[in-house]
């Protein structure tokens, strides 16, 4: 039996490791453009600030391919020939002939609509080559512990749509490394950018077309706290603005918005994911049915409208926890698709892809970020209550109703333990019990004082209706 | 500032002398070359130089002896270093109190009070350092030279305190808040703890080398003692123990385990290897501790599936344990190398990790847990 699999990131390797443990004599090969090896796309971020190597963020030990025998192909695909199945690739490789196939290809960053786009200077901050034009802006190079392996072996086989093209690096033909960087986009991906240029000693403009900072995740109130900090910090924070074009000649140089011109070295637009699935449109009449945001449609065990091939992660449209059907950008989901995916292609017809509760974490300018449940979803009879801590710690905390039961938790500035928050939902808990009991979601640090809420809090904190919220049609955030 | 995680982002890799670079190279060759200086100078005829003789510098600033001088520049180091990690971690609070401690054992118990107590004639007895590690504590000629209320120390804290603390709190209370190799590690030694393999390769090889030491340390022991009530009817046995020659068992663990194992290489190395290489591979209280720690109630809890695999933990662990296989698999572990200095769960960014002692109480949060959905599979 002859598995292929599109996808070098979470949801492939998950699926390879699960097809292997049970089937030691399968052909397994892995088509990644990207990178030699499998490494946490969440961790970029600490790639470029030096924090972390390109070793660091690859859970698995570099011999994990030989010691599997997982051969892998670093090149691009370019289109499934289902009636002969095989992949075909770019750059004039040999077309590769599957039994079974499992398209993890993942997602690919939106482009931005703007006029200027093209310019060099301008790019994202996604894939490991979207990582190398940002060091190479900002730092000038890759860190110490150097470029991934052969970062550049997939160049001959690659088209030049790929969002793991080499990008023209503005600093280079400037001669001097960008000191206005510019970001747009106000997401996790976007504060992620930011950050990173902060701690590079920059003080990066964030264009934010909304009127607070990620109103998917959290409220005005929320992200008040979250802007003081990046304003603390020397990020120059521009709300509700939205930017119309770039200038510049070969370079970007400026970025000019619906309120001003600003002067621009390096951009990074951070306006959300799409799913990697051009390739699957490319040839001729499409086998595999695409939906309108680009993702695979799969059934629940994950299989595409072709018996035998299969669709798993960022680029597969499955059914959210609140029953909407779209691709879902997470690292925990892409890994549990690529563990049903696995038992697809194993042959077990029984396993199905159920998506539990939501809940999530993050840190945005050093603030701990955890939410569960339904939060900004605007539920049948809504009502929040907050409770804004500033003591010793300072946070906030808000629980959401919806009637008397206790439907969501959004906590900033302490860590909690999303599982026993999800006890709490799913036992349908009133919030007086609930406050009772927060601390048994408790998971500060040693030593870090527990999360006191006076009396009169609990009754205050109470108030009607949801809170306020820019998105009338609430999604959950497209997180990492 | 927040009271825990980590504030800022590190740029670790981006600075050459953190990353075996020149300097890199020059500050462990001048440790080397110091540690070998100081315990061997001796043996190798350099004590008649005398600018390569520590007692001359030791006396020439007013201390006694050149153990004094070490301690003076072992105390300089950790408070120098406890100094900048406080600046770059001292926002935790966990960080905060236990370098706190870790600096005022070294500069209380390990260095002041020896002092005095030579200033004043007497004998130096340091109290922040236990059996097996302090090997020399336990030979029975020295217990008997001691008063008996530092016998009760020796032996008590060794035998009772140490593994009590162990089994309820983990061998961190001693490995990464009192002991001073400890201290020196996450302090001076702070800024190389990324330098720590991580591979499976290293685990092997530390699994067997500390736990001969720890073997080699408790069995001489043992040797030293039965020596003690039995060495005038066993000469060759008292020959090969406690002769006198360099290769008696008493001078050479002291010569391999206390100068080249725990100095030369131990502190020599921090730039090139990180600093742990004494803790990890070869300490035998370490391994003591480790084994306590297994059977008792400390242990790093994992959040399930909310980890992002961004390898944080498992680079910053000093001990070279792959937190992050631990915590991508929802596995919450106790590892006996597990010193629980708290920087795992420090620069964790989504707050998967925990350090816990664990309680009743906790136990109960556990079993709640379980009743959770585990999504899919």
């Amino acid at each position: 039996m002859r598995v292929v699999i599109i996808g070098n990131g979470v949801a492939g390797m998950e699926a390879a490791l699960e097809v292997r443990r049970r089937e030691p004599l399968w052909d397994i090969t892995i088509i990644s453009e990207e990178s030699d090896h499998f490494f946490s796309r969440t961790a970029l971020m600490w790639v470029f600030s030096g924090q972390l190597s390109h070793q660091c963020i690859e859970p698995l030990e570099r011999d994990v391919y030989e010691r599997l025998s997982l051969q892998r192909i670093r090149a691009r695909a370019v289109g499934v020939d289902v009636e002969a199945k095989r992949v075909l690739m770019a750059g004039g490789r040999e077309p590769v002939p599957f039994d079974q196939l499992l398209v993890a290809c993942g997602s690919k960053p939106r482009p931005g609509p703007w006029p200027g786009s093209e310019l060099a200077g301008i790019g994202n901050f996604v894939t490991h080559q979207d990582l190398a034009w940002y060091e190479a802006e900002v730092h000038g190079g890759p860190s110490r512990g150097g470029p991934p392996p052969n970062a550049d072996a997939h160049l001959p086989f690659s088209t030049p749509d790929s969002p793991y093209r080499k990008r023209d690096v503005a600093a280079e033909a400037r001669g001097r490394r960008a000191r206005d960087v510019a970001v747009i986009g106000g997401g996790l991906i976007g504060i992620e950018a930011v950050e990173v240029a902060h701690a590079a000693g920059l003080h990066p403009r964030f264009f934010i077309r909304e009127e607070w900072f990620w109103p998917m995740a959290i409220d005005r109130a929320e992200s008040t706290w979250i802007s003081e900090r990046m304003r603390a910090h020397g990020v120059q924070v521009h709300l509700e603005e939205n930017v119309e074009r770039f200038e510049g000649e070969r370079s970007v140089e400026r970025i000019v918005t619906d309120q001003g011109s600003y002067q621009a070295d390096a951009v990074v637009v951070a306006i959300g994911v799409v799913p990697n699935t051009d390739f699957l449109r490319g040839e001729g009449d499409m086998p595999l049915t695409l939906d309108r945001f680009g993702g695979v449609v799969v059934d629940e065990r994950l299989e595409t409208s072709v018996p035998g091939i299969f669709a798993a992660g960022d680029c597969a449209s499955v059914r959210w926890f609140n029953g909407a059907v779209r691709p879902e950008q997470l690292w925990y989901t892409a890994r549990d698709q690529g563990r049903v995916a696995a038992r697809g292609l194993l042959g077990d017809t029984a396993q199905r892809y159920a998506r539990g509760h939501w809940y999530n974490s993050a840190k945005l300018m050093d603030i701990e970020y955890t939410t569960a449940g339904l939060v900004n979803f605007h539920v049948e009879g809504e009502r929040n209550w907050f409770f804004e801590e500033k003591g010793p710690v300072r946070s906030t905390s808000r629980i959401v109703l919806s009637g008397d039961r206790v439907v969501g938790f959004n906590f900033l500035g302490r860590r909690w333990d999303h599982a026993v928050l999800i006890r709490f939902i799913e036992e349908h808990r009133t919030l007086s019990y609930v406050l009772d009991h927060l601390n048994e979601a408790r998971f500060d640090t040693e030593f870090v004082p527990p999360l006191h809420i006076p009396m009169e809090a609990r009754l205050r904190g109470l108030s009607e209706g949801p809170a306020p919220s820019a998105l009338p049609q609430p999604v959950a955030p497209p997180a990492v | 500032m927040d009271l825990q995680g980590q504030n800022g982002l590190d740029n670790t890799f981006r600075e050459s002398w953190r990353n075996r670079g020149v300097v890199a190279w020059v500050v462990a060759g001048t440790l080397i070359s110091f540690y070998t200086l100081l315990y061997f100078g001796g043996d190798l005829g350099l004590n008649d130089v005398p600018a390569l003789n520590f007692d001359v510098w030791a006396q020439a600033i007013g201390l006694p002896s050149r153990w004094h001088l070490y301690g003076l520049l072992y105390t300089v180091g950790v408070v120098g270093g406890g100094v900048y990690y406080l600046r770059k971690h001292g926002n935790s609070r966990y960080n905060k109190y236990r370098i706190a401690v870790n600096v005022a054992v070294q500069v209380l118990l390990a260095f002041t009070l020896p002092l005095v107590m030579a200033l004043f004639g007497q004998g130096s007895y340091y109290f922040s350092y236990l059996w097996p590690l302090a090997w020399y504590d336990f030979h029975p000629g020295h217990l008997a030279s001691i008063p008996a209320a530092v016998a009760v120390w020796t032996l008590g804290g060794a035998l009772v305190l140490a593994p009590l603390m162990a089994y309820r709190y983990g061998k961190r209370w001693y490995c990464s808040w009192v002991c001073g190799c400890g201290g020196l590690a996450n302090t001076f030694g702070d800024p190389w703890r990324h330098l720590t393999a991580t591979s499976t390769k290293s685990w092997k090889f530390e699994k067997v080398a500390v736990h001969t030491v720890m073997f080699i340390a408790i069995g001489s022991t043992f040797a030293l003692f039965l020596d003690a009530f039995a060495g005038d009817r066993l000469p060759a046995f008292h020959r090969i123990v406690d002769g006198g020659q360099w290769w008696s068992v008493k001078r050479l663990y002291g010569y391999v385990v206390g100068s080249i194992l725990a100095g030369v290489i131990g502190t020599g190395l921090y730039p090139l290897l990180g600093p742990r290489v004494w803790c990890r591979n070869f300490c035998p209280m370490a391994a003591l501790l480790g084994l306590q720690q297994k059977l008792g109630r400390f242990q790093i809890t994992v959040k399930p599936d909310m980890c992002i695999s961004c390898g944080n933990c498992t680079t910053y662990c000093e001990m070279g344990i792959d937190v992050r296989s631990y915590a991508q698999s929802n596995e919450s572990f106790t590892r006996s190398a597990c010193v629980g200095c708290g920087m795992c769960a420090h620069v964790c960014p989504r707050g998967v990790l925990r350090l816990e002692n664990l309680t009743r109480k906790r136990n109960q949060g556990d079993k709640a847990r379980q009743g959770l959905p585990v999504v899919n599979l």
